[in-house]
């Protein structure tokens, strides 16, 4: 019965060490996917690369399934799983600013360092800037405190937001996301990047 | 064409699928997803502390992580996930002979003015996923994988900005 | 490229449209192992002595919730003061969810003997529900130690009469018995004492 963790299964030292195991995995694919490379994941962007999009939606529905598939044997206790709260406002206005920070930078976090890892320099420039970014917001916390505990709606679900079955929505999910794959392949045939 | 240099990769599709299974092995062992700003979070956290312990105390964000991260980031579950990701990804870019010291960038820019945006995006990252309460894998892939509200607005926002703002950048990057 | 896509299609759509097609699994998981449960049992710590619920029945302790777990006659027929009814076959049903699954009042069940009673914690405990207890030996017991007490033989050391002034004080404060104190005044029972179990929590978040 999972979540490992919660229900003393086993104990949080091992959990960390799963947590070192996982995240080989997590760098592992990131890197086998392409991830490493800041033009693959701007690509997205100017349609010529739409890996992001592709690895990023079939990772979200492969979990979604996984989990759906485990609760349902009663693998797993999703009460017990954490949802991450919705403060619309600071979701709304962060989410810009890393989009923002994702069309200049090249990298998200946790790409980023995986970038660094097998070397890349500009990865490196970004992860400086991250910590500047953090540093930033933790000094001016005061300041934007008001924005970020604004509209605090829990930890609604998006099958609960619309009053619909859990396994419906996935499906939904999964066919939407099979629409943009077919858009993005499309894409990828419309605009190709030549050579550098 | 890029074919060559991406046959190399996998196929996204596959990626695809293994990472969700990482994803769905992050929710089965504890209970969460997967992160990565809260490792640099930590690490910031960390440092300040030992740099300036007394701002620590004065500075309500910093009290509020302390209070929600008892044992300090060595026994941070997103800290070592991220010394994972340094190892995963070593170990992926050795394999297929991509391990290599360098600055990428479209060939219209030069490596200066790439480092430059690099870490301006990086400030808007770091900043962004502060106030938005986790990045790209914490709030908008793990949220999405258990269908919250505001992992979907995250997602939405991110990518909607960056498309929004492509044009402007597409020398960086075209 | 394509066909990946198409393959990737051919086998998570099915998927999809059978985890939408099943019901969800909403049933509710066990929280406590077996081995945790007998512990728990073998402790006896779900059990509250007639006398520390009297305590709180006059002391109108707000946290006190006496559930009476029997059927709906007996209840109606008669059942300790300020008792609510949730007959044993009715303790999974959703509308006494939040009655049952609380953290904040103590939810004392009693049926006429403990046996009843234990049923429902036992089950409800099993679902990781807190702060949920029993009264011991019911209500033939309570009747018994609280309604009519036994005068406590002359050679008895003194708590045995602290205990049964206090009784013979609860019986008439709650309407039973005739008030006959030995010493005149109602000493005050120890009072009980809730151990905590460790809450089940979501894992925390955080990127």
């Amino acid at each position: 019965m999972g979540p490992l963790v919660v229900y003393d299964i086993i104990s949080a030292n091992t959990n960390l060490l799963l947590a070192f195991i996982v995240g080989i995995g997590f760098g592992f694919v990131l890197e086998s996917s392409g991830f490493s490379s800041s033009r693959t994941l701007a690509g997205m962007f100017y349609g010529y690369d739409t890996t992001v999009l592709k690895v990023f939606f079939t990772a979200a529905i492969v979990a979604m399934l996984g989990l759906l598939f485990f609760s349902l044997f009663g693998w797993i206790d999703l009460n017990l799983i954490y949802i991450n709260p919705t403060f619309l406002w600071s979701a709304i206005v962060g989410g810009a600013i890393m989009g923002i920070g994702f069309i200049l930078g090249g990298f998200c976090p946790g790409t980023a360092v995986c970038a660094f890892s097998i070397g890349k320099l500009d990865a490196l420039m970004f992860i400086g800037g991250l910590i500047v970014g953090i540093l930033i917001f933790t000094e001016g916390f005061p300041l934007w405190k008001g924005l970020f505990y604004a509209e605090n709606m829990g930890t609604p679900t998006m099958d609960k937001f619309f009053g619909i079955p859990q396994g419906l929505f996935a499906l939904l999910m999964i066919l939407v996301a099979f629409g943009m794959f077919y858009v993005g392949d499309w894409a990828e045939k419309k605009f190709p990047r030549d050579e550098y | 064409m890029s074919k060559n240099s991406n046959k190399k990769y996998w196929n996204p599709y596959m990626g695809g699928v293994l990472l969700g299974l990482v994803l769905l092995a992050a929710f089965y062992v504890s209970g969460r997803g997967l992160g990565a700003s809260g490792a640099v979070k930590s690490a910031v956290v960390t440092g300040v502390q030992t740099v300036a312990p007394s701002h620590i105390e004065s500075n309500e964000y910093y009290q509020k992580y302390n209070k929600s991260h008892p044992g300090g980031p060595l026994h941070n579950w997103l800290v070592w996930e991220m010394l994972g990701v340094i190892v995963g990804g070593f170990v992926s870019g050795a394999m297929s002979g991509r391990l290599k010291w360098k600055v990428e960038h479209s060939p219209k820019i030069t490596s200066k003015t790439r480092l430059i945006f690099a870490a301006i995006g990086g400030v808007f990252f770091g900043f962004g996923s502060q106030l938005g309460r986790g990045c790209t894998s914490g709030s908008a892939l793990s949220g999405m994988a258990v269908m919250s509200l505001g992992g979907f607005i995250t997602m939405a926002f991110i990518f909607g900005t960056a498309f929004a703002f492509a044009y402007f950048a597409r020398k960086l990057w075209i | 490229m394509k066909s990946m896509r198409v393959k990737l299609a051919m086998a998570l759509i099915p998927l999809g449209i059978i985890i939408a097609a099943v019901p969800a699994n909403t049933t509710k998981q066990y929280k406590l192992t077996a081995v945790q449960l007998l512990e728990e049992i073998k402790d006896g710590t779900q059990f509250f002595t007639p006398d520390a619920v009297a305590e709180m029945v006059i002391q109108k302790d707000p946290t006190l919730q006496l559930i009476d777990v029997r059927s709906k006659d007996e209840y109606e027929k008669f059942h300790l003061s300020g008792a609510i009814n949730i007959p044993l076959s009715d303790i999974l049903s959703p509308d006494n969810e939040y009655i049952l699954d609380q953290d904040v009042k103590m939810n004392i069940f009693y049926s006429n003997g403990s046996t009843k009673a234990n049923e429902a914690w036992m089950v409800l405990r099993q679902l990781g529900y807190e702060n949920i207890y029993v009264l011991q030996g019911g209500m033939n017991y309570w009747a018994e130690t609280i309604m009519n007490p036994e005068k406590p033989a002359s050679s008895s050391p003194d708590d045995e009469f602290a205990k049964y002034d206090f009784r013979k004080g609860a019986s008439s404060a709650l309407g039973g018995g005739t008030l006959e104190s030995t010493s005149g005044s109602v000493p005050s029972a120890p009072k009980p004492v809730i151990k905590k179990r460790p809450k089940k929590k979501r894992a925390a978040g955080g990127c």
